[in-house]
């Protein structure tokens, strides 16, 4: 072991078992909240509000799934190339850990300067926590921040760990040439472990169920740029559970929960008052079900606000992006899919020779299109990408004049009165703004 | 028109009556362990002073962070958005007000009218806030009272850590054991202090006039050391620990006047 510590096995099954059972208390108190919030909330949310119990029907699917001889690849990070893992006939889902209480146990590991997205998702491994990071067969770990850099290899005394570096500059050829070697590595590694060959054949079908579901999530996306008929809590729980549902079952249940908002559209039946302040989050990724405060306050404050679009990699930023294919021929397959992983990227990691202006005119588009009233710029202690790049995303904006709000928090429960004053004000503020 | 603001701060609990926008009367209490109690006998104490009855009370709007424990006030406001009314209404020239309370510092931005423009709050560490003060007098072993004075016969500046509260305080200590003089630890302590307070009106943009709210206002060790990190001179109102309960005493004014 280079780095977990040896704890008694009764320690290890008391903690797991007391985290577990704060994690389904506060599942399902936060989707109360959501409900509460909207009394006539969209029926299809049902299905949603199921799917993203973690210790549920999902679990036993992979379970049961795994049983019959199918591999399970697990992934921190919204760069592991999907496709590729579906086209083995093997099980992609996403591991991040929004435990709070296992950000405390990741500190006997870690000093709690890390990102505690970071040190709760070790401390998740340390009690064999996360349902998909334990019936992962291996995981997809790319080297974007510092902490998932470390956190792969403090995660390999447990389990196998495919390491995909990412070039930090986007926009040079010699990125993309590097780039496509990392898949390429990978995609031998996925068929290594599932003893399936991805063939041109299974690589279309796998592209082309993916592309159905970014036409479902764009749809989503769209509709959310009206008057609002769904909340943004609501919404982000959708876009979240795509990273660990079956995806053609959530395109479907998605493209149904469009036609229903679709019809309150018609209907004009408003999930909240059409003049309530448009929020949107950018920053940290929010992990269901603990890291779920911000969003509760915002739609919960007073005055109320609604959280339009967010810009987080956890939810809104995951399918956006169809991978876009000329020729079906294996070798267009794998650049196009190459191509759509780093080139559409808006994360922080990345530096470029115009200075990431990608992440910026992705920012003012959305800004833009989904007729953002404030942001609120979220950080956790520790996440300094998000940090260091605030300065300047807040100087663009002021020269818009749209209000930036920071604000900055840790994976905690104490700081919600703290957080709430704020937020309260900002929304007051946007009100304010609004009315002269 | 008579209203009521009441300012559920952390450590004390601030209420201000208004006949037509004019202050009546204020009151001021310790929250204690019971602040909603604590919050009720402010409330008569200063109806009583001005003479008011309950039912003559058009509206009262609660603020501070334990807004919510006045349950019966008609409506909230923020601090930011309370503290901006009562900047405009107490120096229309103010375009900054920098109000620190005992566990949070803030400043906004505002117009003439008091609407809130823009706001920044401190980082999540009371060492920009009031407690900071009274907790390296206790380390100083002076009174809260007698320290600014003390601070202004400081010949020459030394440096404490204003970063974090506990770390103040072991680097008072520390100075002590080198037997500075008093006066010149007690600016340092005032000078860490406006530099942090500073560093946070300074992400706003300092505006003038720059007004300063909140009973640390009323220490003249550190409005000299804030001057001096901002380079410009301060407006402190008459009575700047209120100006949470005149804010929102002014909203809920307002408030009457709209559905009127």
């Amino acid at each position: 072991m280079k780095y977990f510590p040896e704890i008694p096995k009764k320690e290890i099954d008391e903690i797991r078992n007391s985290i577990k059972a704060t994690s389904m208390k506060v599942t399902s108190e936060n989707i109360e909240r959501m409900k509460k919030t909207v009394p006539n909330r969209p029926k299809t949310m049902t299905y949603f509000d199921e799917i993203s119990e973690f210790f549920g029907q999902r679990e036993h699917e992979i379970r049961a799934a795994k049983e019959e001889g199918r591999k399970v690849i697990g992934y921190n990070c919204m760069f592991a190339p999907i496709e590729l893992i579906l086209a083995a006939d093997a099980i992609p889902v996403r591991v991040n850990s929004g435990w709070y209480d296992a950000s405390r146990l990741g500190d006997r590991i870690v000093p709690v300067e890390v990102c505690p997205v970071i040190r709760s998702m070790i401390g998740a491994k340390m009690v064999g926590l996360s349902p998909y990071l334990e019936l992962s067969d291996a995981v997809i770990n790319t080297l974007t921040c510092d902490g998932m850099t470390k956190l792969g290899e403090i995660l390999s005394d447990h389990k196998p760990i495919w390491t995909i570096c990412a070039p930090r500059v986007k926009d040079s050829p010699q990125s993309m040439v590097f780039w496509r070697e990392e898949l390429k590595t990978t995609k031998q590694k996925i068929e290594d472990l599932t003893g399936n060959k991805i063939t041109g054949k299974k690589l279309r079908s796998a592209i082309e169920l993916l592309q159905k579901a970014t036409k479902a999530f764009r749809r989503l996306q769209d509709i959310r740029k009206g008057s609002p008929v769904i909340m943004g809590r609501d919404a982000m729980l959708v876009n979240q559970t795509s990273a660990w549902d079956d995806i053609e079952r959530w395109t479907q249940k998605t493209e149904e929960l469009c036609n229903e908002l679709e019809k309150r559209v018609h209907q004009k039946t408003w999930a909240c008052p059409p003049d309530t302040p448009r929020v949107m989050v950018t920053g940290t990724p929010m992990v269901w079900p603990d890291n779920w405060k911000l969003p509760n306050l915002i739609e919960e404050s007073n005055p109320q606000g609604v959280l339009v679009i967010d810009e987080l990699c956890s939810s809104d930023r995951l399918l956006y992006d169809p991978v876009g294919v000329d020729e079906w021929t294996m070798d267009d397959m794998f650049n196009a899919v190459a191509e759509r992983y780093l080139l559409t990227s808006t994360c922080p990691c990345f530096t470029s020779k115009d200075g990431n202006e990608d992440r910026i005119n992705w920012l003012l588009g959305k800004l833009k299109g989904f007729k953002i009233d404030g942001v609120i710029y979220y950080v956790v202690r520790g996440c300094m990408l998000y940090a260091m790049e605030y300065t300047r995303i807040k100087r663009i904006l002021d020269r818009k004049n749209i209000p930036v709000y920071y604000l900055d928090t840790e994976y905690t429960r104490e700081d919600v009165g703290q957080m709430k004053t704020r937020v309260e004000a900002f929304l007051e503020m946007l009100k304010a703004r609004a009315e002269t | 028109m008579i209203t009521a603001g009441i300012d559920m701060g952390t450590q004390s609990i601030k209420v201000a009556i208004l006949k037509d926008n004019e202050p009546m009367s204020q009151e001021l209490v310790f929250s204690g362990f019971e602040p909603t109690r604590a919050a009720e006998q402010a409330f008569e104490e200063a109806l009583r002073k001005a003479k008011f009855s309950h039912n003559e009370i058009k509206h009262i709007t609660a603020t501070g962070a334990g807004a919510e424990m006045a349950h019966y006030s008609d409506s909230t406001i923020s601090m930011v958005g309370a503290v901006a009314r009562a900047g405009a209404y107490s120096f229309p020239s103010a375009r900054t007000v920098i109000d620190i309370g005992a566990e949070e510092a803030r400043a906004v931005r505002c117009d003439e009218k008091g609407t809130l423009l823009n706001f920044v709050v401190n980082e999540r560490c009371a060492a920009g806030a009031g407690t900071f003060i009274e907790a390296m007098a206790r380390a100083l072993e002076v009174n809260l009272r007698e320290m600014g004075p003390l601070s202004l016969k400081a010949e020459k500046a030394s440096q404490i850590n204003a970063t974090c509260v506990i770390f103040g305080e072991s680097d008072v200590v520390t100075l002590i054991h080198r037997q500075e003089p008093k006066p010149e630890i007690a600016r340092a302590i005032y000078d860490a202090m406006a530099e942090r307070i500073s560093s946070m009106v300074y992400r706003l943009g300092v505006n003038p006039d720059v007004m300063l709210v909140g009973g640390v206002a009323k220490d003249v060790g550190f409005v000299a050391s804030l001057e001096r990190k901002l380079g410009t001179d301060v407006l402190i109102p008459e009575n700047p620990e209120f100006a949470g309960a005149l804010g929102a005493a002014l909203f809920a004014a307002k408030r009457v006047g709209e559905s009127n």
